[in-house]
């Protein structure tokens, strides 16, 4: 294993400084090849009483923590690769430390996919991705992280090696102890390896932009709504508000994403449903198979993470939103006093019919985290959340960034006590600082 | 079955009295005679008698009760329908039986946000009968769906035919209200949003076989009917093209709603039941292949599908010409287990899961195992999922032959556990697979999982006893099973 005394990218002299605004830093860096070194770490460190950060593509350091520095940081970012993909069974087990396009690129020479699309695919890592729970638009029809993964190797802070699920698609043997890790943001174990469910690439993809202006909103609405009761299959139904359509498709109006991946006839059968079906006013436009792919590509790609936001003068924070389905599009409609009352820009995108909406924030510092508690408002009225995705370490500690504690925080207390009784991992990354 | 014969106040246990006074005297049940048909469930091996049952009709009740037993050290459990076929509901330790049949209501329908909210005792396939109208229904459909509740679909995680394509019951499932073993009753994703921060509890709940906690209400997913639907049948000369034509189809790139195997003795079974459909006697497997989705789509799949099986030799091919077709052939296989009950007097049904492609091995030494035990075994499962229900045949009047057949029920999840598969796909751990847990976990697993059960049930009263094998920690509980399985 290779230790390092500081972080990796502090050889690049100023650039570094910046990925360390974002907090969640180690002493010294260890990058394992191997679980049991892994492992060895681990146990090392719970010994011994050090605090262990786990990092592998680096894009999540300004996601979580109220805590500036850790003793180590654990890099997964060189144990990484397939380690066994049934082609026949359509699974996969890979190591933590592979990127979301390294895998996608081996599982596409078998027509195959996994059926999860988070931002960044290029720096995000597999194992870092299932620890923050990311997903993208298309969990509307292929769901998120937990209905996807099958198991996982889980290295406790102990040092022992855990499997939680198995190797086969339908399971129920004990606990579904791969829940526990899905998104408990590495406080609980080291995830080495996940096996997941597979997908078939689907042989045609096409995508509809639905446009309408800021007064025509609900009537782009109403689309969703009728899409939704119609049988029709989208595999995103994504609303862009007016200044991340402008970024994307330069159009400054309300978009609806509206993705179909299926045989070639049955995507155009349904581009001709939305054609027809669609209110008068409305703009729309057909993008198929690679230029689909293209939008998407870019579209993963606009929200800032902690490798990418270098910005000085202005701050950005990355807000999560999750609400009841048709309240994505109430939110980010009342979404639009935001920036009327603060000195901030906001770009926004949710699922009308899976919940969840990413909002970025942009402004000076103060104004910024305003613009988070008024956001968080209108989505707690509507008995939603906001999470704060990605905000610099010094203003993460101003504002709580789960957004409070359930009243079952207890049970959560229980679990991080029972299998990291040291807080040796990721020690306040998590809600209610577990 | 709640006319109890009335005992003077008095005479009776005092922690019955309590119970009486939490829910009323008709809704407790404390006579032998009353408590027999509590004392197993769909698995029928094992037998125990419950303490009492209660019949809650609301949370606070369910709550109250479970605080007087935590109180008072008496183990106790929730029951639904009493369908599992692992033995989850059996009371091996003299339990009070929650029965939440009385909780049966379907609370709320939300078709713009496709959720609905229903008590745990209500039925499966009722909620499906309540929307339909609206084109919509839930997705998980066990073979017990017309009497099962969604509550036990909790516990168990339940599945079914169509979860190759739709997911299983916790892909369902979008909030839940739960009564913890403390009697503390919490609310987890209250109206069904996503993703709530902190650890998936209500993951982990589904499918913990009613060992953290009693689910009191469910927010569940509801979906739009398939626009499309079309239903294939083909018939195999040899059970080895029947089970690589599986692998074909999904290697074609097609997902299937439904993709489900019957060999020759389950056809033989099924053709004795109730819904027979005419299958010929003289082919070695069956195919009942489902595409459902877009219209416009669908025939290209069936006819991917139609090559496939022909490239497999298959005897014969064709597709449901109607929906009372379809419906029988449905009717067929969801009545597939009973049916045994016309071609053997006991069967014991298996829920093993192996990796698709290790099919044709599989099958092979499961017929092996049927030949060394001289048992019939009959195969009728989820094939597209891997998911086995090898169903041991046999005559528990024989002397021997229960043991024999539970022998070569172990046997079979050796078989599906040594090719990298599960012990249980669907139909949970329960009593009847506890020792079997071993196959596919070490004890630093079991020990971790057996941790987290301490978390929210840490005195080990809610449904104890089952799930995990640890030796130190269910010395007890084998001895107890022991003795049920000897006075029977």
């Amino acid at each position: 294993m290779d230790f390092q005394a500081s972080h990796p990218g502090q050889q690049n002299g100023s650039s570094v400084s910046l990925v360390d605004r974002f907090g969640n830093k180690g002493a010294a860096v260890v990058t394992p090849k191997s679980e049991d070194e892994i492992s060895e770490i681990l146990q090392k460190a719970n010994q011994e009483g050090k605090s262990v950060s786990i990092e592998s593509g680096g894009s999540k350091r300004g996601y979580g923590g109220i805590k500036e520095n850790y003793d180590y940081t654990l890099s997964m970012a060189e144990y990484k690769g397939v380690v066994e993909h049934n082609v026949g069974d359509m699974t996969v087990t890979v190591r933590a430390g592979t990127t979301i396009t390294e895998l996608q690129e081996f599982l596409q020479e078998h027509h195959q996919m996994i059926a999860i699309d988070p931002n960044w695919p290029d720096q995000s890592t597999i194992g870092g991705v299932i620890a923050a729970n990311e997903s993208g638009p298309k969990r509307l029809k292929y769901g998120s992280a937990r209905d996807l993964v099958i198991g996982l190797r889980v290295v406790y802070p102990d040092g022992q090696v855990i499997r939680t699920g198995g190797k086969v698609v339908k399971n129920v043997a004990g606990y579904d102890m791969n829940k526990l890790f899905i998104g408990a943001m590495g406080t609980l174990g080291v995830i080495t390896e996940i096996t997941m469910k597979l997908r078939p690439i689907p042989k045609y993809e096409s995508l509809v932009q639905v446009s309408a202006s800021e007064d025509r909103i609900d009537d782009l609405k109403q689309l969703g709504v009728s899409i939704q009761d119609s049988m029709k299959e989208p595999v995103t139904l994504e609303l862009l508000n007016p200044a991340l359509s402008k970024k994307m498709i330069n159009r400054e109006a309300y978009t609806l994403l509206i993705a179909f991946e299926d045989v070639e006839k049955s995507c155009r059968d349904q581009e001709e449903w939305i054609e027809k079906h669609k209110p008068d006013g409305c703009y729309a436009e057909v993008l198929t198979q690679q230029e689909a792919q293209n939008f998407w590509k870019t579209f993963r790609s606009h929200a800032p993470n902690s490798l990418t936001d270098k910005a000085a003068e202005i701050t950005q924070a990355v807000v999560k939103v999750a609400s009841k389905n048709m309240d994505v599009y109430q939110i980010m409609k009342e979404s639009k006093s935001i920036e009327l009352e603060h000195d901030v820009s906001v770009e926004a995108h949710g699922g009308l019919g899976h919940g969840i909406s990413h909002y970025i924030v942009s402004g000076k510092g103060e104004e910024v985290t305003a613009a988070v508690y008024h956001l968080r408002r209108i989505t707690e009225v509507r008995k939603g959340y906001a999470v704060v995705k990605h905000l610099l370490y010094d203003l993460r500690n101003q504002i709580d960034i789960w957004g409070g504690k359930t009243s079952y925080f207890f049970l959560f207390e229980g679990i991080k006590h029972t299998i990291d009784p040291n807080n040796t991992l990721n020690h306040q990354r998590f809600i209610g600082g577990i | 079955m709640f006319k109890n014969k009335k005992k003077k106040k008095t005479q009776r246990d005092p922690h019955i009295n309590k119970l009486i006074e939490i829910v009323g005297e008709k809704e407790v049940l404390y006579e032998d005679a009353d408590l027999l048909s509590y004392d197993c469930d769909g698995f029928t091996v094992h037998r125990a008698m419950p303490k009492a049952v209660v019949f809650p009709e609301n949370t606070e009740e369910v709550a109250a009760i479970v605080r007087y037993c935590s109180i008072n050290d008496i183990p106790f459990l929730a029951r639904g329908a009493g369908t599992g076929l692992s033995g989850g509901a059996i009371p091996l330790n003299r339990e009070v039986i929650i029965s939440l049949v009385k909780m049966k209501h379907l609370l709320s329908v939300d078709y713009e946000n496709r959720q609905a909210v229903v008590q745990p005792g209500f039925v499966n396939l009722k909620l499906t009968n309540s929307i339909s109208d609206k084109g919509y229904y839930y997705a998980p459909d066990p073979s017990s769906q017309y009497v099962c509740t969604i509550g036990g679909n909790v516990a168990e995680n339940a599945g079914g035919a169509h979860c190759l394509k739709y997911g299983v019951t916790t892909n369902h499932i979008l909030g839940l209200e739960v009564v913890l073993p403390n009697g503390e009753i919490i609310e987890i994703s209250e109206d069904g949003v996503p993703d709530s921060p902190g650890y998936d509890v209500m993951g982990l709940l589904t499918g913990s076989e009613g060992t953290l906690g009693i689910v009191t209400k469910i927010t569940v997913r509801i979906l739009k009917n398939p626009e499309g639907k079309q239903t294939v049948l083909a018939y195999f000369d040899h059970i080895e093209d029947g089970s690589r034509a599986v692998s074909d189809i999904i290697s074609a790139g097609i997902v299937p709603a439904a993709l489900e195997m019957m060999d020759k003795t389950a056809i033989e079974g099924v053709e004795a039941g109730s819904y027979p459909v005419g299958h010929p006697d003289d082919i070695e497997a069956l195919l009942l292949i489902e595409v459902d989705g877009i219209l416009a789509g669908i025939e290209e799949q069936i006819d991917q599908i139609l090559s496939v099986c022909k490239g497999r030799n298959v005897r014969e091919v064709k597709v449901a010409e109607s929906e009372e077709e379809r419906g029988r052939w449905w009717a067929n296989r969801k009545t597939g287990f009973g049916a045994m009950g016309a071609i053997s007097r006991d069967y014991l049904v298996q829920d093993g899961v192996i990796p698709r492609s290790k099919l044709p091995e599989v099958l092979k030494n499961i017929s092996e195992i049927s030949k060394e035990s001289g048992l019939r075994i009959a195969n009728i499962f989820h094939a597209g999922d891997g998911n086995l229900h090898p169903l041991i045949l046999f005559d528990s009047s024989n002397p021997g032959e229960t043991e024999k057949a539970l022998k070569a029920g172990t046997a079979c999840l050796k078989a599906c556990s040594d090719v990298g598969g599960s012990i249980t796909g669907e139909h949970g751990v329960g009593i009847e697979k506890k020792e079997e847990m071993r196959f596919v976990f070490t004890d630093e697993e079991l020990e971790a999982q057996i941790k987290i059960r301490e978390v929210f049930n840490p005195d080990d009263l809610l449904n104890k006893g089952k799930l995990f094998p640890t030796p130190s920690r269910c010395m007890d509980v084998k001895k107890i099973v022991k003795d049920t399985v000897a006075v029977q």
